[in-house]
C-alpha cells in the first residue's frame, strides 16, 4: 500500500467522497476482473463492482490493516459477484450428481493434442471462454477463486457455503470441462 | 502410479487440500514416474491455456458509469462528515423540489421568450437558441435525479441494513416531489416519452418511501422482483445516458 493509498483509506474512512474516489478510481479495474471471471457477463460485473465500492465505503473504518487493501477490497467484490448471481438466481443451490472419482485424463491420455490444436488460436480462446462461461457458477467461481484468485480451499468452500470435499469437486469439474476443450473426447 | 488421480495432480499443483505426507509422496511418484510427469504436464497445459486468456477488461465508459451510479448513494452513509452532509442537503425534499420549480419555469419562460420574440416577427435562431438552453438544464437536472433515483433502487434492492434502507426511505421520499415536478415540466416542453417515464417511477418512488421499516428483506425481494420483470432499472439508466448525450449534443 502506497502512503498515497493510505491517506485516501484514512480520509475515505471519514466521509472524505473525493478520497474514496481515489481509491476507485485505483482499484476499479482489478475488481472488474475478478467479477467479470466470476459472473462472466459484464453487466452483471459492472453491477457487482458498484455493489463492492459501496459495501467497501460503508465498511471502511472497519478495514484494519491487517490484510492489503487490496485482498480487502477482492474479498468484498467476489461477496458482490456471488450475491448478484444468486439474485439472479444462477447459482445451483448444491453440485450436479454423478462423475465425482472420474479420471480427468480417463478419456483422451493417449491423444495428446497436435501443435497445431495447441496454438493459442482465436478459436480456441473462444472455446475455453465459452466453455467458463458454459459451466455452473459454483465451479467457475471455485476454479476462479482459486487458480485466479490464489484463494485457499478453506476461503473458498466459505465463500461458496460449501464444504472442502464439494468445493474440491467443483475445481475439478471445472479442470475436467476446459481439458475438454483442448482434448475433445475421441 | 495409478494410486495418484488426476485430482490429486490438481490439488499437488495448487498445493492445498493435501497433508505434507501426500504433497511429499506425490513429489517421490513425479520424480519416478514419466507416465505420471506426463499426465501432470497435460494439466499444466490446460492451465496454461486459461492463463493466456486475455484478461477481461471494462469498456472505456465503466469507471464514468461506476462513479455515476456510486456517487448519490454515498450520501446514505452515516456517520458522515460535515461537507457529505451538504449533498445529503442537496437531495433532500426542499431542494430537489426547487430544482424541479426551477427546470419547469424555465420551460415556461423559453416557451415564453419565444413567443416574445417571434411576435413581432419570426426570429427562429433566438427561439431555438431558448429552447436549447430550456432543455439543456432540464436535461440536466433529470438525469441528475434519475442517478439519485438510481441509487434508492439499488441500494433498496441490494441493501437489508436497517440503518441504510432507513436513509434510503427518506431519499426516496425527497424524490417523489421533484419526479413530479420534472414529469410535469417534460410535458410542457413537449418530451412526452420523458414525461411518460417519470410518471412510471412515481408509484415505484411512493412505495420506496412507504417501506415498512420492520421487514426490509422481504419487502426487498419483491423490489428485486418488480425490478428484474420490469427492466426498471435498465430503463433508469438508459434514460440517464440519452440525457447526457442530449446535453452533450446541445452544448
Amino acid at each position: 500500500m502506497t502512503d498515497d493509498e493510505a491517506r485516501w483509506i484514512a480520509s475515505a474512512g471519514a466521509g472524505d467522497a473525493v478520497a474514496f474516489r481515489r481509491l476507485v478510481d485505483a482499484h476499479a479495474g482489478a475488481l472488474y476482473r475478478v467479477c467479470a471471471r466470476i459472473t462472466a457477463d459484464k453487466a452483471i460485473a459492472e453491477d457487482a463492482v458498484q455493489e463492492a465500492f459501496f459495501n467497501a465505503w460503508r465498511h471502511l473504518r472497519d478495514f484494519d490493516g491487517r490484510a492489503a487493501f487490496s485482498t480487502w477490497l477482492h474479498r468484498i467484490a467476489v461477496n458482490a459477484a456471488l450475491e448478484q448471481m444468486r439474485r439472479r438466481g444462477r447459482v445451483e443451490s448444491a453440485l450436479p450428481e454423478g462423475e465425482e472419482g472420474e479420471d480427468l485424463l480417463a478419456r483422451a491420455l493417449e491423444a495428446r493434442p497436435g501443435p497445431e490444436r495447441l496454438a493459442r488460436s482465436a478459436e480456441l480462446r473462444r472455446d475455453i471462454e465459452a466453455e467458463l462461461a458454459r459451466m455452473s457458477v459454483l465451479e467457475r467461481s471455485a476454479f476462479v477463486l482459486r487458480h485466479h484468485e490464489g484463494q485457499s480451499l478453506e476461503d473458498i468452500s466459505a465463500a461458496l457455503s460449501l464444504n472442502v470435499g464439494a468445493c474440491k469437486q467443483a475445481i475439478f469439474r471445472a479442470v475436467r470441462k476446459l481439458r475438454s476443450v483442448l482434448e475433445p473426447s475421441g | 502410479m495409478n494410486s495418484i488421480s488426476d485430482e490429486d495432480l490438481v490439488l499437488h499443483h495448487y498445493r492445498d487440500g493435501l497433508d505434507p505426507g501426500e504433497l511429499a509422496r506425490i513429489d517421490a511418484a513425479l520424480a519416478a514416474s514419466e507416465e505420471l510427469r506426463a499426465r501432470r504436464d497435460a494439466l499444466l497445459r490446460v492451465l496454461a491455456e486459461v492463463d493466456a486468456l486475455p484478461a477481461p477488461v471494462a469498456d472505456a465508459g465503466f469507471e464514468r458509469r461506476l462513479w455515476r451510479g456510486l456517487e448519490p448513494r454515498l450520501a446514505v452513509r452515516a456517520p458522515r462528515a460535515a461537507w457529505l452532509d451538504r449533498v445529503r442537503d442537496w437531495l433532500d425534499p426542499p431542494r430537489l423540489a426547487w430544482a424541479g420549480a426551477f427546470a419547469l419555469a424555465l420551460v415556461a419562460g423559453a416557451a415564453f421568450y419565444a413567443g416574445r420574440q417571434s411576435a413581432p416577427g419570426p426570429d427562429e435562431v433566438a427561439q431555438a437558441r431558448a429552447d436549447a438552453t430550456a432543455m439543456r438544464v432540464l436535461d440536466a437536472y433529470v438525469a441528475a435525479h434519475l442517478r439519485a433515483t438510481e441509487g434508492v433502487l439499488l441500494t433498496a434492492s441490494n441493501s437489508d441494513s436497517r440503518e441504510l434502507l432507513d436513509g434510503n426511505r427518506e431519499l426516496a421520499a425527497s424524490l417523489v416531489d421533484a419526479n413530479r415536478l420534472y414529469a410535469r415540466a417534460a410535458a410542457r416542453a413537449g418530451n412526452g416519452q420523458l414525461a411518460d417515464f417519470l410518471r412510471q417511477l412515481e408509484p415505484v418512488l411512493i412505495s420506496l418511501a412507504n417501506q415498512p421499516a420492520s421487514t426490509p428483506v422481504k419487502g426487498n425481494e419483491g423490489l428485486r422482483d418488480y425490478l428484474r420483470s420490469t427492466d426498471l432499472l435498465f430503463q433508469v439508466r438508459a434514460t440517464q445516458a440519452r440525457l447526457d448525450r442530449n446535453g452533450e449534443r446541445r452544448t
